[in-house]
């Protein structure tokens, strides 16, 4: 009777261990077969290479697959708010899936459940369709208006998720501020990819490394991560967990108004023509406006923003896209103020606002400090005018 | 076989009970399930989950259950008309009032959350408690079924029921939907439109995946009910379950258990209405309903092949 019981309950525990097998496997297989067999490479030779794909090709490979983006970013906890809301990026993880056909046709969609926000760009023609509030935004992009090189950039919050975007972003930033190494054993959605990790220099800066994954074969950027000093997870993340090197399906570039939905027609060239002072055509308008009273102190990794203090109000969402409902940007900023610890110094006094990635120092004489630093470092750049 | 397991009786706590007159009086129809003919048959199985079935569709509680089920997509019907008269509503609403299939999805993603499980929780967790309370699993096993059919007999059954449960809903609210709102082309959630037909495969779809869901819930409430008689424990432990992985879920800090929870993946029906179908998801949801159910079934064998039957 005993020993029946063991054998009995052998059954269930093994049950157990093949599923956690299953759902381990990944990890565990990756880590078992060891490193994926790409041959080495420089960091100059894999950018030639990558570049070179590039250019063989004329933009990147048809591909698509699903895209998460992972933000822990240390921010206080934010209120409750809609899935598909930009500020919503910033805490917590989310899915997108991309469909990338050529330069100018693309369709990211947003799922969450029982909703999906699409942004569907085909040629000159653009449609961002909101299941939600029922609502298609047809937006017409004009001739000349610097889609052509950057497709991703001016679209609306999903797209800035891609790794091509993300990626395009580090790689202006890799010169000698930073120091690059890479890495041939990492694997991102099944796939052996190099990585190339950059390391900042400088001190004071909060950035420990941030690593970026090219496919092995295509050279595609496949993931981006963001490690602050002194914690193992990434802060940020944005890379694919399924991807395929395939062309999509047709269907998924045609965007025809379901009957009953609310059609909102917008013209992106007169919104860039508006903004003429951004130099990339996906800045905030009003970003654009206030550019023209920024400075930045320090180079690199170590620069800090100094900015006068815009009224609360209209404050540029640090979200990707910053498109947000303001009621919903004044509860975080709200949220976030609480949270502040005042500074004060020779220079005067204020409140400062850390996370993992970025401190913000708004000082009472109205003047805005926004930097990947460290709180010390922001401090002194306060000090000096 | 268990009368010699109640001889070398070990558990303590486990008193012999003898049968009380009023436990046999509260299942009448029982004598033919227990009259099994003492033939291992295929055909003896099948009459088993016949007659299992035959109770469970007959049961009271359970037809009231089945008719709470399909009264709820019906208010919500009359509530959203009388709401989509003044319109400015989005998301869901503004689509069931322009399409009668789509309250088909809404009916469903609002029941699956707690009713349906608890629908579904009473039968399966009644299961092996439910004869173990009233004295009646020992007469099952008098017949040399063999308790390995058994619960496959039981957990069959309480599979026909969680199919019926979510075919119960979807069918009401169709026939609601139809009744109420405009037929058409049907718009998804990526706001692609297709044809009725398509629409309703895509229903079809859907009932199949929550069905499979409620399944694997089902298996959990008859792991459940084997270790206790007491079969409203089995109920309240699997709705326990249930509550708790919801608010597991709500957490943000959680977030990497989310997949595994079976609330959660209840809820990726929806992937049936994206455009082109989100087979991903859903199939990644079809495996953790069957990873439920391998691991459960295999708790609920263990412990009932070795259980002693003391009433």
């Amino acid at each position: 009777m005993r020993k029946g019981t063991f054998v009995r309950w052998g059954v269930p525990i093994a049950a157990a261990a093949v599923i956690g097998a299953a759902i381990g496997a990944g990890p565990v297989v990756a880590a078992v077969s060891g490193d994926p067999a790409l041959p080495e490479r420089s960091a100059q030779q894999l950018l030639a290479d990558a570049v070179a794909a590039v250019e063989r090709t004329d933009g990147p490979l048809p591909m698509s697959g699903t895209v998460r983006q992972t933000a822990s970013l240390g921010l206080p906890a934010l209120p409750q708010m809609g899935g598909e809301s930009p500020l919503a990026l910033l805490s917590g993880s989310h899915e997108v899936k991309v469909w990338y056909g050529a330069q100018d046709r693309l369709r990211v969609a947003m799922p969450t459940h029982m909703n999906e926000t699409n942004l569907i760009v085909n040629g000159d023609e653009a449609w961002y369709w909101d299941s939600d509030g029922n609502t298609a935004t047809k937006i017409k992009i004009k001739a000349g208006a610097g889609w052509a090189h950057e497709p991703a950039t001016p679209a609306p919050t999903p797209s800035d998720l891609t790794p091509q975007a993300a990626a395009a972003k580090v790689l202006a930033k890799a010169e000698e501020h930073t120091a690059i190494g890479v890495t041939n054993t990492a694997e991102v959605a099944g796939r052996p990819a190099y990585q190339l990790v950059l390391r900042p220099k400088a001190e004071a800066s909060l950035v420990q490394e941030v690593r970026l994954a090219l496919d092995g074969e295509t050279y595609v950027p496949l993931r981006v991560q963001v490690y602050a000093k002194g914690s193992a997870e990434p802060a940020f993340e944005v890379g694919f967990t399924q991807v395929t090197f395939t062309p999509p399906a047709e269907e998924n570039f045609v965007f025809t108004p379901p009957a009953g939905a609310k059609v909102e027609e917008q013209t992106l060239g007169e919104v860039i023509s508006d903004g003429k002072a951004g130099e990339h055509t996906g800045e905030h308008t009003g970003d654009a406006k206030a550019a023209k009273d920024l400075k930045v102190v320090g180079e690199g990794w170590s620069g800090v923003v100094v900015a006068p203090m815009p009224d609360l109000g209209s404050l540029p969402a640090e979200a990707p896209g910053g498109q947000g409902d303001p009621a919903e940007a004044k509860a975080l900023l709200d949220n976030v103020l609480k949270s502040a610890t005042p500074v004060s110094g020779t220079w005067g006094s204020g409140k400062l606002i850390t996370t993992k990635l970025v401190t913000v120092l708004l000082t009472d004489d109205g003047r805005l400090l926004a930097g990947a630093v460290t709180p010390e470092e922001i401090v002194r750049v306060a000090g000096t005018r | 076989m268990s009368t010699a397991e109640t001889r070398t009786r070990t558990t303590p706590g486990l008193v012999p009970v003898p049968e009380t007159s009023r436990a046999t009086e509260r299942r009448p129809p029982e004598p033919p399930a227990g009259a099994v003919p003492p033939r291992r048959s295929s055909s003896a199985f099948w009459r088993l989950l016949g007659s299992e079935l035959g109770l469970t569709f007959r049961r009271p509680r359970n037809l009231v259950m089945l008719g709470v089920l399909a009264g709820v997509p019906v208010v919500m019907g009359v509530a959203l008309r009388l709401v989509a008269a003044d319109a400015e509503l989005g998301g869901i609403v503004t689509s069931v009032a322009g399409n009668s299939l789509m309250l088909t999805f809404a009916s469903l993603s609002f029941l699956v959350v707690l009713l349906m499980p608890v629908a579904v929780a009473m039968v399966a967790g009644d299961a092996i408690a439910g004869e173990a309370g009233t004295g009646t699993l020992r007469y099952l096993l008098a017949a040399p079924a063999g308790r390995t059919r058994l619960l496959a007999v039981k957990y069959l059954n309480a599979v026909v029921f969680s199919f019926a449960v979510t075919a119960v809903v979807a069918l009401s609210a169709l026939v609601t939907g139809l009744i109420m709102f405009p037929v058409g082309p049907v718009t998804l959630l990526s706001g692609t439109t297709v044809p009725v037909a398509e629409g309703l495969l895509r229903i079809l779809i859907s009932v199949g995946y929550v069905g499979a869901g409620m399944a694997a819930l089902a298996a959990v409430a008859l792991a459940l009910s084997t270790f206790t008689e007491v079969s409203i424990g089995a109920v309240a432990g699997t709705m326990v379950i249930v509550i708790v992985s919801q608010v597991l879920r709500a957490i943000p800090q959680f977030d990497g258990l989310a997949d595994y929870l079976l609330p959660a993946r209840w809820t990726g029906f929806d992937g049936a209405l994206r455009s082109p179908i989100d087979t991903g998801a859903m199939a990644e949801g079809l495996l953790t309903f069957g990873a439920y159910i391998v691991l459960s079934g295999s708790v609920a064998w263990a412990r009932f092949s070795g259980k002693d039957i003391t009433s």
